[in-house]
């Protein structure tokens, strides 16, 4: 099973590596940026249409 | 203008561009890259007229995050559960990262998505459900997790808990919405901040808590006496307040490592690399810390604001930024030379930018109200220092100049001119208004210090202190004169006073007795008796909206709860207190909004005149014809208009009646007491409540008839009807106490483009700002754009998206108002100085 540890996009944190980051490029009309929504490590990442394998 | 091609308007040089007054292209032309893409960039969160913008959507990750965890926390007090929630949508919202942003912070996941507090009002909630084009896709899932929301919090919102212990005929009344507006909670609101105190930093302020924490332990631990027994309920609220602390740093540092991983992992730019860095050490410094430098500080203040409307629905932004941050840039720029001044520029326009772009979701008859912008977010600058010696600083000057080159409309700046204030200063404030910003307001501030002092007994030196509580109202930033939650609930549709006046206190366009039985005006036998019945309406308006807020107010903390602002607020952590709790030494500063005040003085000059002085129509003429809305007496209308006395042409008929009533007011606003007994004096303004109120306001007596626009300002002249040039305008309003006929009065003036160019203008002003200061009057604003320009706009809109016009104590885009207020302003006399 894919988990989000394994995604491109995924930055585990340094302080809890049970926690972490899925940093998004987003590029909306007007502006571009990146989005980091938290996530746990060992999500289930197997219905995550963004997951990007390492 | 309008029929320029593409070409040549690119090939214009930025000095032709002056010439020609196209300020907003000039703007654009002379902005720093980086401005350019973060102005162009930002998602307009004002509704355009009544509606939002395309692609504006409604965030539903926040209410769900908080709902989740208050659920999980009920049965806690109030203030604590809402700090786990709250920590709960910190440490798990989505966070955003803009291309070229060097201020980091927003309510809501992305920055097209506005907020919405659904703790403050069921029906607002039901109306974010059936609003049209603001619900993200898929749409039938989103509506679903709204009904789940509504369904919820239906009867657990802090209105939905004050309407059952309010007078049943009071509520009905006001949700009649003729007679006023706002909510008596705050779940809307907006609050004074005391950076002075902030500015220690959250670990600080923590230590504070916990301090105080021990030392109520200890207490608790010795001989019991009912003087403990209270104690008990302030540990659970210093709690709430350590957890709202704690996730704020927590959020902050959330962006130190997103800035952080960008850096190390998507960045290859050099520069923008070393950018985000500093970011991240930003973010790390605060606002755990105190700041050390401009984007620490700016970054603290910006992380306190956003962090505050997490908690709540913040609709005002009390602020008085450059004396807050000019210590910084003093030291970057001038001193340590860490940042040239074009860099000091960026951040300073981003700080703007980044305000600009906050949205909240207010309902449509809000957004009528206040067309165009998210909130009054007038920011103060200049004033004076505690010690009264100026204070204006190099941060001043850089605001000004920023705001010309971002041209945002929200915030907007009240500049607090005094005796001391220098040249080059004046300038500055005079070169925004010359580009038709509309902004900064001049704000009086030897008066407004005297009359801050005059109507709540704020010692002097806190009184110097002040800032815009909102569009006008002076409040001290200090321990006790801080006012944590919106008393402008209290805002009265005036010319009801009027209306209801002539109509025994019954209501002609809603259709019910709404004010006392005052008597039927044709039985009247002269003026003083009608003068009295317009003086019984007048207190029992303003007594309906006071009681209402009062209550409202006491009631805030067990039926809301701010654990955030408490957390900031020194009174409230000394004392282990909701930051709203009026008995922990706030000293009241209150004031009752006065919409469509104006019509009032001009109404009574006109019975005064024809129907007791001169005899020439009856009173019974008079009622027949206003029942009929004036349909069918068109000659005897136009005879209203334009014979009769009007108010700001330095008439004493009509001028002596304004300040008749105004005394009449103020000595009410002495009887009306706050919960920490302190008065309630009126504020004349109008936001766009002018157009609101058009179709809820019957005929009246000076010639107006139901749907006409009302009068734009607080003491503004009707739009057209100043008739005797602008020193007749100020004489008029310099004929009453601005200390202590009231608490602030607002003036729209509009002046000549052409007339206030080059140096020769910039004279012209400053001869006529000396008339005003001399005159004694406390506010005054202006319009600096010319017919032909707003004409081209109503035209072709897609072209002027950054015209901005004063609309009343806030800026709008003009495009982004009302045709009938677009209209309105257009129709205000263009005044001739000289």
């Amino acid at each position: 099973m894919a988990t989000c540890k394994d995604c491109k996009s995924f930055f585990a944190r340094e302080d809890d590596r049970s926690q972490g980051d899925c940093v998004m490029r987003v590029v909306d009309p007007r502006q571009a940026y990146y989005q980091a929504t938290p996530v746990e490590t060992e999500k289930d990442a197997s219905k995550c249409s963004s997951f990007q394998k390492k | 203008m309008g029929q320029r091609t593409a070409q040549t308007e690119k090939a214009l040089s930025v000095d032709e561009l002056a010439n020609r007054r196209e300020w907003w292209s000039v703007a654009q032309k002379t902005r720093s890259k980086r401005l350019d893409y973060l102005r162009k960039g930002v998602w307009k969160k004002g509704a355009i007229g009544g509606n939002y913008a395309p692609g504006i959507k409604i965030d539903l990750t926040l209410p769900q995050l908080f709902t989740e965890k208050w659920q999980e926390q009920e049965g806690e007090p109030i203030m604590l559960q809402k700090a786990h929630a709250i920590a709960h949508v910190l440490d798990n919202i989505p966070i955003f990262i803009t291309d070229r942003s060097q201020i980091m912070g927003y309510i809501g996941s992305a920055p097209h998505q506005i907020v919405w507090h659904w703790q403050g009002i069921s029906m607002v909630n039901e109306e974010i459900y059936n609003e049209e084009g603001i619900i993200p896709e898929p749409e039938e899932e989103s509506l679903e997790i709204l009904a789940t929301l509504n369904d919820y919090w239906g009867g657990r919102t802090a209105v939905d808990k004050l309407a059952r212990i309010l007078d049943p005929e009071d509520a009905v009344k006001f949700m009649s919405g003729a007679i006023g507006w706002g909510t008596p909670t705050s779940a809307a609101t907006y609050s004074t901040k005391d950076f002075t105190y902030i500015f220690k930093g959250f670990e600080a302020l923590l230590a504070e808590i916990e301090e105080r924490m021990e030392e109520t332990e200890q207490k608790l631990q010795g001989n019991p006496s009912p003087q403990l027994l209270p104690l008990y309920d302030k540990l659970p609220r210093w709690e709430a307040m350590q957890i709202v602390l704690e996730a704020s740093i927590r959020y902050a540092k959330r962006y130190a490592r997103l800035a952080r991983t960008l850096a190390e992992h998507f960045e290859s730019d050099p520069t923008r690399k070393e950018e985000l860095l500093r970011i991240a050490e930003t973010c790390e410094r605060v606002p755990a810390k105190p700041p050390r430098n401009l984007q620490e500080s700016l970054q603290f203040d910006h992380f306190v604001q956003v962090l505050a409307r997490y908690e709540t629905f913040e609709g005002a932004w009390p602020h008085r930024p450059d004396y807050v941050h000019g210590p910084y840039y003093d030291k970057d720029v001038n001193q340590e030379k860490r940042l040239t001044k074009e860099e000091a520029l960026d951040l300073v326009g981003e700080h703007l930018i980044r305000t600009y772009e906050v949205g909240i979701f207010a309902p449509k008859w809000a957004r009528e109200g206040l067309q165009g912008i998210t909130g009054t977010w007038v920011w103060t600058m200049g004033g004076v220092k505690p010690d009264g010696s100026d204070a204006c600083n190099d941060m001043t000057i850089a605001y000004m100049q920023a705001a010309r080159l971002v041209r945002v409309s929200n915030p907007t700046f009240g500049f607090r001119w005094h005796p001391k204030v220098k040249d080059e200063v004046l300038r500055e404030c005079f070169e925004c208004i010359r580009h038709g910003l509309g902004y900064p307001s001049m704000r009086n501030d030897p008066v407004l210090v005297a009359n801050t002092v005059h109507w709540y007994g704020h010692p002097v030196e806190e009184a110097r202190t002040w800032v815009h509580q909102a569009c006008m109202s002076p409040c001290p930033t200090t321990k006790y004169g801080c006012q944590p939650m919106r008393m402008a609930s209290a805002t009265a549709n005036c010319a009801k006073m009027i209306e209801y006046a002539l109509h025994d206190g019954y209501d002609p366009v809603v259709n019910m007795q709404m004010g006392p039985k005052t008597g039927d005006p044709r039985q009247f036998k002269d003026f003083e008796e009608f003068f009295g019945a317009w003086v019984k309406q007048m207190e029992w308006l303003r007594n309906i909206l006071v009681r209402t807020v009062n209550l409202g107010r006491v009631k805030d903390p067990e039926f809301f709860g701010r654990p955030f602002l408490s957390a900031i607020y020194e009174r409230a952590v000394e004392t282990g207190t909701d930051a709203c709790d009026p008995s922990n030494g706030e000293r009241g500063n209150a004031w009752v909004t006065g919409f469509t005040w104006v019509e009032n003085a001009d109404s009574l000059a006109a019975i005064k005149k024809f129907v007791y002085d001169e005899k020439k129509y009856t009173m019974d003429q008079l009622m027949e014809a206003l029942n009929a809305n004036w349909v069918g007496y068109e000659e005897m209308r136009l005879d209203f208009v334009k014979n009769a006395p009007k108010w700001g042409n330095d008439d004493d008929y009509v001028d002596d009646l304004m300040v008749r009533c105004l005394r009449e007011v103020s000595r009410h606003a002495k009887e009306n007491k706050c919960p920490s007994n302190n008065n309630w004096p009126l504020l004349p303004e109008n936001v766009s409540g002018n157009i609101h109120y058009a179709n809820l306001v019957g005929a009246l007596p000076n010639g107006r008839r139901l749907g006409d626009a009302l009068y734009d300002g607080g003491i503004s002249p009707g739009p057209g009807l100043d008739k005797k040039g602008p020193t007749a305008v100020l004489k008029s309003c310099g004929k009453f106490d601005h200390v202590t006929d009231g608490r602030a009065f607002l003036l729209n003036q509009r002046l000549s483009p052409t007339q206030l160019s080059g140096e020769k203008g910039y004279q012209l002003w400053k001869a006529y700002m000396k008339t005003w200061a001399d005159l004694g009057l406390d506010h005054v604003q202006f319009n600096m754009v010319d017919d032909a320009t707003l004409r081209a706009a109503q035209k072709d809109p897609e072209k002027y998206q950054e015209v901005i016009v004063r609309v009343a104590g806030y800026s709008a885009h003009f495009v982004d108002i009302s045709r009938k207020t677009q209209d309105n302003i257009i129709q205000r006399t263009v005044q001739g100085l000289g």
